[in-house]
């Protein structure tokens, strides 16, 4: 079954069973995730049901269902160019900014607020789900005013408030003692894992519920990747985590629930560990094991 | 007998064949002629530059010394002496003119508010057209006196020029071998003392005619007319006071000429103060040539500033609304339409100026409903605003493309992360991508403004060009005034000039001025653009 995985792949027919019909097949308990998470006491917030999406006439994401626990780590793994960049995205409606993109059909609620109506303000959103990217992006400014930037968009001005503020996420993002001194100094004078760990301050400066990282450690090395790491294991407990990351080692070990996508679809979506050690698909197994993707 | 000789065995191939043979052609392969053609190309562009720097400097240096010359013989053939009476009268005058500025305010109230017919507003004015006219007749003696003077300096002057002249061609001569023709050269040797006792002798009658003006002046304020309408009377008062003003100074008037002496060294920076902050521009006078930028660099900068106020809000703003916010097929629309603007030939802009765009501005000041804007309503149809909106037309393109080079410049990272961070587009804008991009926008409106400075045709046609300083005392309503400019003079009188004259040469320095100008913009652009690549890292 294990060897025989590759081969599935190539042999494989184009265009897979549709991901209901899919997760029916390998997880009994797949098409009603939400359901069936409330039954086993699972607390969900983003609710992910049947999403397609469109990059112009290119469809990105094919009937994705998916329900994301709160105050939990979930890993989106899966091959470069499968969707898991691009469902993570639209739950903050970044692809918003992204020309000629659409949800062509389903529905992601967030505490049950469907998060594409027309009603929604993109901003409130965005500041309820904040974000942490791939390549580290601070602003060409001092360190302070990074983390205050999404304070200050909100009128806050008290510097007493805003230092207090500054101190705590810093503090959230471990990295107050290395900087502390230096807080009006350029935010691009650190070093690529500093530089990460200030954009995580500075995402959770605004105080977000949901906290989504894209690939956060891609650009790092092992050391602050290790950092970074150990960040996401004391956010865990304040924040709900979306991760993206091609480091299978990093959805192991941070993560409490992973998603495995493949061209497009949900291949599989379980527990860590269960994903890691007994998956349910051949697909998944192939990936884990590092025989493709 | 037959020699049997192993057959020659052809030489192995070479294993490791790298080696080929090349075609020379006079000693150099293909690639050195190639690396030679190039290499010319960027020698010759070198050269060019340090000749044009070499020449501008070495025609325009000769300037200093003829302009001192010319000031030295200013003050020895007592050309500023009588120009002490000359001020005088000119001051006269320009209260003249306030009289007459008055007169039309008040015919205007008079005809257009109150509709009253013309001959009723004559008749009303009758009063006060006799004191003006009484005003404008007190200086008569004076300004006789000063015809006299003027006509006895200029006969110096014109005495000392031939023998300047004579002096010239004696040394010609000699130079040319032919000592016998340069002796038959009559010189006349000119003191200036002598030449000079006539006119200094006349400072007595001065004195008496300029007491006698002063009196005369100050008596007739004592029965000024009032005008119809109360609103001109601060006006009227104004003129009381700078009139009284005026005749006050006479006094040091007559001090400053008795202190006077022809002998009084020109040193040699006034020659260049004179240059720089020369409130004159006057050629081929009767009286005194005067080379003083000022008035000129005063109006290229004052076109300039207009247009910048024009072109920057419009560039960025253009620049901001494509980059940021339009859509793809907006952006394909308006980005060749910016660019587009700059094929026209700047000939074609000025001449659109004069036909369509001086008028219609023209008109559209004469609507009551702008006449709050400053200096509005304005007749003279050519201006700083006219000329000013048109070089805006020409910044604009330049301003546009670098200041969205400089927008795109900004990486996108930058962009989404204040997104996600919860900001509006407008936020975002305002205070990442804009602070972000502030030194490219900057040089990029740095650049716009070495474009306008630089630009002749569009001010020569549409500035007005009256070579004076622009009256600044009304403020804003500087701009509906007409003005020269330093491209503009030389482009209008290079053309007329005697080679190697001092006329010509002061255009060279013109030309220099211009030349350091536009250098230190674009340097600053440069350096601004330099420490911009570093902040984005």
């Amino acid at each position: 079954m294990v060897n025989a995985a590759p081969a599935t792949m190539e042999t494989r027919p184009p265009a897979p069973p549709s991901a209901p019909a899919l997760a029916a097949k390998v997880s009994p308990r797949f098409p009603a995730v939400a359901a069936a998470a409330a039954s086993e006491g699972r607390n969900v917030i983003v609710d992910i049901d049947d999403v397609d999406f469109f990059y112009g006439a290119t469809q990105a994401l094919h009937d994705i269902t998916l329900g994301i626990e709160a105050k939990k780590v979930t890993a989106l793994i899966g091959p470069s160019g499968c969707g898991k960049s691009t469902l993570l995205r639209c739950l903050n409606r970044m692809n918003d900014l992204i020309d000629g993109t659409r949800l062509g059909g389903g529905t992601i609620k967030i505490h049950g607020v469907d998060i594409y109506q027309p009603d929604v303000d993109v901003i409130e959103l965005r500041k309820r789900v904040g974000m942490v990217f791939q390549k580290s992006n601070p602003f060409p400014k001092s360190i302070y005013e990074n983390i205050t930037y999404g304070l200050r968009l909100q009128g806050l001005k008290d510097r007493r408030k805003l230092d207090e503020i500054v101190e705590r996420s810093l503090r959230g993002a471990a990295l107050w003692d290395e900087v502390k001194d230096r807080l009006q100094a350029s935010g691009l004078g650190l070093s690529g894992g500093q530089q990460q760990r200030l954009c995580i301050a500075r995402a959770i400066a605004v105080e977000p519920e949901i906290i989504l990282m894209d690939e956060p450690c891609s650009a790092l090395d092992p050391v602050a990747t290790a950092k970074v790491e150990e960040l996401i294991q004391q956010l865990r407990s304040r924040y709900t985590i979306v991760i993206v990351t091609h480091n299978m080692q990093q959805a192991a070990r941070c993560s409490d629930r992973t998603a495995f996508f493949y061209l497009g679809k949900l291949i599989e979506y379980a527990d860590t560990r269960e994903i890691f050690t007994n998956p349910a698909h051949a697909q998944t197994e192939a990936y884990v094991s590092g025989r493709f993707g | 007998m037959i020699e049997t000789s192993p057959p020659p065995q052809p030489a192995p191939p070479p294993v490791f064949a790298v080696q080929k043979r090349r075609l020379r052609f006079l000693g150099l392969t293909l690639d050195d002629t190639i690396k030679a053609f190039f290499g010319g190309n960027a020698l010759v562009a070198v050269v060019v530059l340090a000749l044009i720097t070499v020449f501008l400097f070495r025609e325009g240096a000769g300037f200093f010394g003829q302009n001192r010359t010319n000031l030295e013989i200013y003050r020895q053939a007592g050309l500023e002496y009588v120009d002490f009476i000359r001020r005088q009268t000119d001051d006269h005058t320009a209260l003249t003119r306030y009289l007459s500025d008055l007169r039309l305010r008040q015919v205007m109230i008079l005809t257009e508010r109150e509709r009253r017919p013309l001959d009723e507003v004559n008749a009303a004015l009758a009063p006060f057209d006799a004191f003006a006219e009484q005003f404008s007749a007190t200086v008569d003696p004076l300004r006789a006196l000063l015809s006299d003077l003027t006509e006895q300096v200029t006969a110096i002057k014109t005495k000392f020029i031939v023998t300047q002249d004579r002096k010239e061609e004696r040394r010609q001569l000699l130079a040319e071998g032919k000592p016998a023709e340069a002796d038959a050269v009559k010189i006349d040797t000119i003191d200036f003392a002598t030449e000079l006792k006539p006119i200094l002798g006349a400072l007595p009658l001065y004195k008496e005619t300029s007491r006698e003006f002063s009196r005369k002046l100050v008596a007739l304020l004592d029965s000024v007319p009032s005008l119809p309408s109360p609103e001109l009377h601060p006006r009227m008062e104004k003129l009381k006071q700078l009139a009284r003003n005026y005749a006050a100074g006479f006094p040091a008037i007559e001090r400053d000429m008795e202190a006077w002496e022809h002998t009084f060294p020109v040193p040699a920076w006034e020659t260049f103060t004179a240059f720089l902050f020369g409130r004159q521009w006057l050629t081929a006078s009767f009286w005194q040539d005067w080379y003083g930028i000022l008035p000129l660099l005063i109006g290229s900068l004052l076109v300039s500033a207009v247009a910048l106020a024009l072109a920057v809000p419009l560039g960025v703003g253009a620049a901001i609304y494509v980059n940021q916010i339009a859509s793809t097929r907006e952006q394909r629309l308006i980005k060749p339409c910016i660019e587009f603007i700059s094929a026209f030939p700047s000939v074609v802009l000025g001449f659109f100026g004069i036909a369509v765009l001086g008028q219609a501005l023209r008109l559209l000041s004469q609507q009551p409903w702008l006449s709050w804007m400053p200096g509005f309503p304005y007749s003279e149809r050519l201006n700083i605003l006219t000329a000013g909106c048109l070089l805006a037309l020409i910044a604009v393109p330049t301003i546009f493309t670098l200041a969205e080079d400089a927008l795109n410049n900004v990486p996108r990272a930058f962009k989404e992360a204040s997104f996600a961070l919860g900001a509006s587009r407008l936020q975002t804008i305002t205070r990442i991508i804009v602070p972000a991009s502030l030194s490219g926008i900057i040089s990029a409106v740095l650049l716009g403004l070495g474009r306008v400075v630089g630009e002749t045709m569009v001010v020569l046609l549409c500035a007005g060009n009256r070579i004076a300083i622009p009256d600044f005392t009304s403020g804003l309503a500087v701009i509906t005034e007409p003005v020269h400019t330093m491209t503009g003079i030389i482009a209008q009188e290079m053309g007329e000039v005697v080679r190697g004259s001092i006329h010509y040469r002061a255009l060279f320095v013109v030309g220099l001025v211009l030349f350091v100008l536009s250098l230190l913009i674009n340097y600053a652009a440069q350096k601004i653009v330099r420490r911009y690549k570093l902040s984005i890292g």
